[in-house]
């Protein structure tokens, strides 16, 4: 097979310039980005939505495999340093009309991207707009892992959709990713994103995109059609059984976490109610009334330390396990659409080993296949990586945050009884000199 | 940490912890130096046995004996070891006398110091059955751990009545300490039981007092109270062990899970790793920090039993008050007879002056065997108030000494008993730190 050989690959257009631009700019300058990247404003989205159903747009690419090689390494440098692109969300505002009542979220940007108009922005945007960006995302880039959003409907109703807490756990996730797709270095380049945090109209825009939307729909059923896989690639079946794995102790960890919380919340009612009976006994005590209320005030300050660690835990814990959760389904959401693309790949290798008698050159549109395949592979062990990196920091930092918590909560308690021993002490002291 | 804080205690000649609890936990040999200073203290200030002698309960054994006809029974016996303090001062090394004693012996001897001294908070003895426990404990009165509590708390016992003014020279409990046989018998010849058993009906009789000592009754009422209290502050804080075990014990279970997840990952696989050894450490923790918490659940326990004999001592005092008035009363109603036989008249209506009335004047020389018989009886009732007067007076008297006694002991034995307790959270603060320190490291590794 002559496609085979992945140095005559020609790249599948637009999105791959980005891929191999971004790395660049990040390293030399900002403000050079390919002409391609800088005028793509209106045209973009369009070209990215072609790219799916193989019809590259720009094939004269200047990019070769070896680039591509480049490309994963450089991604894995990128972290920290070389970030131009910063989103925060914060401050949720409630807003109620006649029709509804809603929360937005300010989104704040700053960057010195030249793909934007102005170095920052402040916008007002809601949860449906985060739903659409991540929607727009899928679609454009379908060989890319998107980062999950909370999810829309939390259990079944119980939780108040307008109390603090439940805004607050949404707006960390929303902003968490933001934050994830902004250090993309495919991904913040996505015209779609561009608009989502600059654009003073977005619904204006939605509207405009909404007939390109069914064309993609149809595009999407023609890739889903049936088709058994061969065989997949070795380390793709293995990030597959990872992922199952990984979620099991994913749901395992966050099992034993609300456990914990459970019996933390109980062992404060008990640390209630064992406190105050220190105090009541002090009430009818003469000399031993003062270590008695030392005693209940310590018990008190160290339940006051147990509530915010049992706080903590609920409020930064678990929300961290459950977005890890839905990021392992984007993540099973693209090996699909993978093994997808590499199913149409080898239904059109079959059909040309049946005519091979014929002894025609292979035909443009399977080489087609074939780089998209070849393309999807790539992107997707890029995503992997580069997943598999901030995991890998996520846990760290949740981990040891967890730890430090604990820590924290300790130090709390022993100063606590550390403050009383002289209280207990002194007046022994004083009793002793008294009756000697 | 408290053992830093207790050196001075320790550096101190403690006997008690000289050779007996060499494999014992920290905590236990800080008790135990802390209980050999206070003692040794205790007899320093008095002149008591404990002065001159050196009490310890040495070690527990399980025996299986013969009750009844093929009837198994087993029971636990403990180790009275004595010595004479003086040669022990002097640093020689004596064998101490040693004699084994039952559980049911350290009650007999309690409740003849009961019945002998009416007048005196006994010390109590520890729970026969384990009482607010939390679950993971074992209720059973076989459990080693439960045994070796009831170690601590029958020396604690023996050592509290040495160190007593008053019965520290009880004959009989010196014999319980030095002689192995036939002291039951010696006890039974006292015939404490009958009077123990007269006692415990009429304690349990209701009565009123018309004149009650108000101290006394104030005393009687602060018992209530601590006794109420006590038990009360004993259920909580068996609930919260339960809820601290829980608490620890789920943590067990990122063990396992970390360990399962990093045979899944590369980089964080090791720190995964020893991170979940932390985890499972930290759960394993609680077991031991839960024992030594007994140790001041039964210092608490103490206090709730001895609520019980302080509120005996009022209850005693209540009823020799009892008797007098009645006796008073008696001896007034005598007294008036007395007077209307002499006189006479008939100032209240009785079922004599009926029959007086019905049958006629009686003879003179009836009246007068009559009279005699009532000032007889007069002369007795006197004598009778009289005793019960210095009686009940010396009940006031001795009582109210020792129950000031037991106030400054329960006011130093508790604020000891919270300082360990203090002591005992630092120490668990500590571990905790302490492993989450070690977790944090190897989570930071990953």
């Amino acid at each position: 097979m002559s496609a085979s050989t992945p140095k005559t690959l020609p790249t599948s257009g637009p999105k791959s310039i980005l891929d191999i631009c971004h790395p660049l700019s990040a390293e030399e300058s900002v403000r050079t980005p390919s002409p391609d990247v800088g005028n793509t404003t209106g045209s973009i989205g369009e070209k990215d939505l072609s790219l799916p159903n193989g019809t590259p747009v720009d094939t004269s690419s200047p990019a070769s495999s070896s680039s591509l090689l480049n490309r994963l390494q450089l991604d894995d440098d990128l972290d920290g340093e070389t970030r131009d692109l910063f989103v925060t969300v914060d401050d949720p505002k409630k807003h109620v009309s006649t029709m509804e009542t809603y929360i937005t979220y300010r989104v704040s940007t700053k960057t010195t991207r030249v793909e934007f108009d102005l170095p920052e922005y402040s916008l007002r945007r809601r949860y449906q707009d985060f739903d659409w960006l991540r929607l727009k995302l899928e679609e454009t880039q379908p060989t890319h892992l998107i980062p999950p959003l909370p999810e829309k409907f939390v259990m079944k109703g119980v939780v108040d959709r307008f109390s603090e807490e439940f805004v607050e756990v949404r707006r960390k996730a929303l902003d968490k990713f933001l934050k994830r797709v902004a250090d993309h270095p495919v991904l913040s380049f996505n015209e779609h994103f561009n608009v989502f945090l600059s654009a003073k109209d977005l619904n204006a825009y939605k509207k405009q995109g909404l007939a390109l939307l069914t064309k993609m729909g149809e595009s999407v059923k023609y890739v889903t059609g049936g088709y058994k896989l061969r065989g997949r690639p070795l380390e793709f079946a293995a990030m597959g059984d990872y992922l199952d794995v990984f979620t099991q102790k994913l749901g395992t960890i966050d099992r034993i976490a609300q456990r914990i919380i459970k019996e933390q919340t109980e062992y404060l009612v008990e640390l209630r109610e064992y406190g105050p009976v220190y105090s009541s006994w002090a009430g009818f005590e003469g000399s031993l009334q003062e270590p008695l209320e030392g005693v209940s005030g310590c018990v008190a300050n160290c339940a006051g330390a147990l509530e915010e660690l049992t706080e903590d835990m609920s409020d930064d814990f678990l929300p961290v396990l459950k977005e890890y959760v839905l990021y392992i389904e984007s993540m099973k959401t693209v090996l699909k659409k993978r093994d997808q693309v590499q199913a149409e790949y080898e239904g059109k290798l079959e059909a040309v080993a049946f005519r091979k008698e014929e002894r025609t050159a292979t035909p443009t549109d399977v080489e087609k296949c074939q780089d998209r395949a070849e393309c999807f592979n790539a992107d997707l062990k890029a995503d992997w990586d580069r997943w598999q990196n901030n995991k890998r920091q996520d846990f760290r930092q949740l981990l040891t945050g967890t730890a430090d918590k604990n820590i924290q909560y300790y130090e709390k308690c022993l100063a606590a009884w550390e403050s009383i021993i002289p209280l207990l002490q002194d007046r022994q002291e004083n009793t002793k000199t008294e009756t000697s | 940490m408290a053992d830093a804080e207790r050196e001075d205690a320790a550096e101190t000649d403690t006997p008690n912890a000289s050779d007996t609890q060499e494999k014992n936990t920290n905590i236990t040999i800080q008790r135990i130096s802390f209980n050999a200073q206070f003692w040794k203290q205790m007899a320093e200030d008095g002149s008591t046995l404990l002065k001159r002698m050196e009490i310890t309960v040495a070690e527990a054994e399980k025996r299986t004996g013969k009750k009844a006809v093929n009837m198994q029974e087993t029971y636990t016996v403990y180790l009275l070891e004595t010595r004479p303090s003086a040669a022990v001062n002097e640093g020689q090394s004596v064998a101490p006398d040693a004699l084994w004693r039952r559980y049911s012996e350290f009650e007999l001897l309690r409740n003849y110091l009961l019945v002998t001294y009416p007048f005196i908070v006994v010390p109590p003895l520890p729970e026969k059955r384990a009482e607010f426990v939390w679950h993971k404990l074992s209720a059973d009165n076989m459990d080693p751990d439960f045994v070796e509590r009831r170690r601590v708390g029958l020396e604690n016992f023996l050592l509290r009545v040495a160190s007593h003014p008053v019965m520290s020279s009880d004959g009989i409990f010196y014999h319980f300490l030095t002689q192995e046989r036939g002291w039951k018998e010696v006890v039974y010849e006292t015939g404490f039981q009958a009077k123990a058993e007269s006692r415990l009906r009429a304690l349990n009789a209701t009565f009123r007092v018309k004149n009650p000592d108000k101290r006394f009754m104030e005393m009687k009422h602060y018992s209530d109270e601590l006794q109420s209290i006590t038990s009360q502050l004993l259920r909580a804080r068996a609930r919260v062990a339960d809820r601290l075990y829980g608490v620890y014990k789920v943590h067990g279970n990122y063990g396992r899970v970390f360990s399962e997840w990093s045979a899944i990952e590369k980089e964080m696989g090791d720190g995964l790793q020893s991170a979940g050894h932390h985890m499972d450490a930290y759960a394993a923790s609680i077991d031991d920090i839960l024992e030594e918490e007994e140790h001041y659940a039964d210092q608490i326990k103490e206090y709730l039993f001895f609520s019980e004999a302080l509120r005996a001592v009022c209850r005693k005092h209540e009823l020799s008050q009892y008797e007098l008035e009645t006796e008073s009363l008696d001896l007034a109603s005598k007294k008036q007879q007395r007077d209307e036989l002499a006189t006479g008249t008939m100032r209240t209506f009785s079922f004599k002056g009926m029959t007086t009335k019905l049958f006629g004047q009686e003879t003179a020389d009836q009246r007068e065997a009559r009279l005699k018989l009532l000032e007889e009886q007069i002369v007795e009732g006197e004598e009778t108030v009289r005793e019960k007067t210095t009686e009940c007076e010396e009940h006031v008297c001795s009582g109210w000494v020792d129950i000031q006694r037991f106030k400054e002991q329960k006011d130093r034995d508790l604020r000891e008993a919270f300082i360990n307790y203090a002591f005992m959270q630092m120490s668990m603060c500590r571990k905790g730190i302490q492993m989450w320190t070690n977790a944090k490291e190897c989570f930071s590794k990953m």
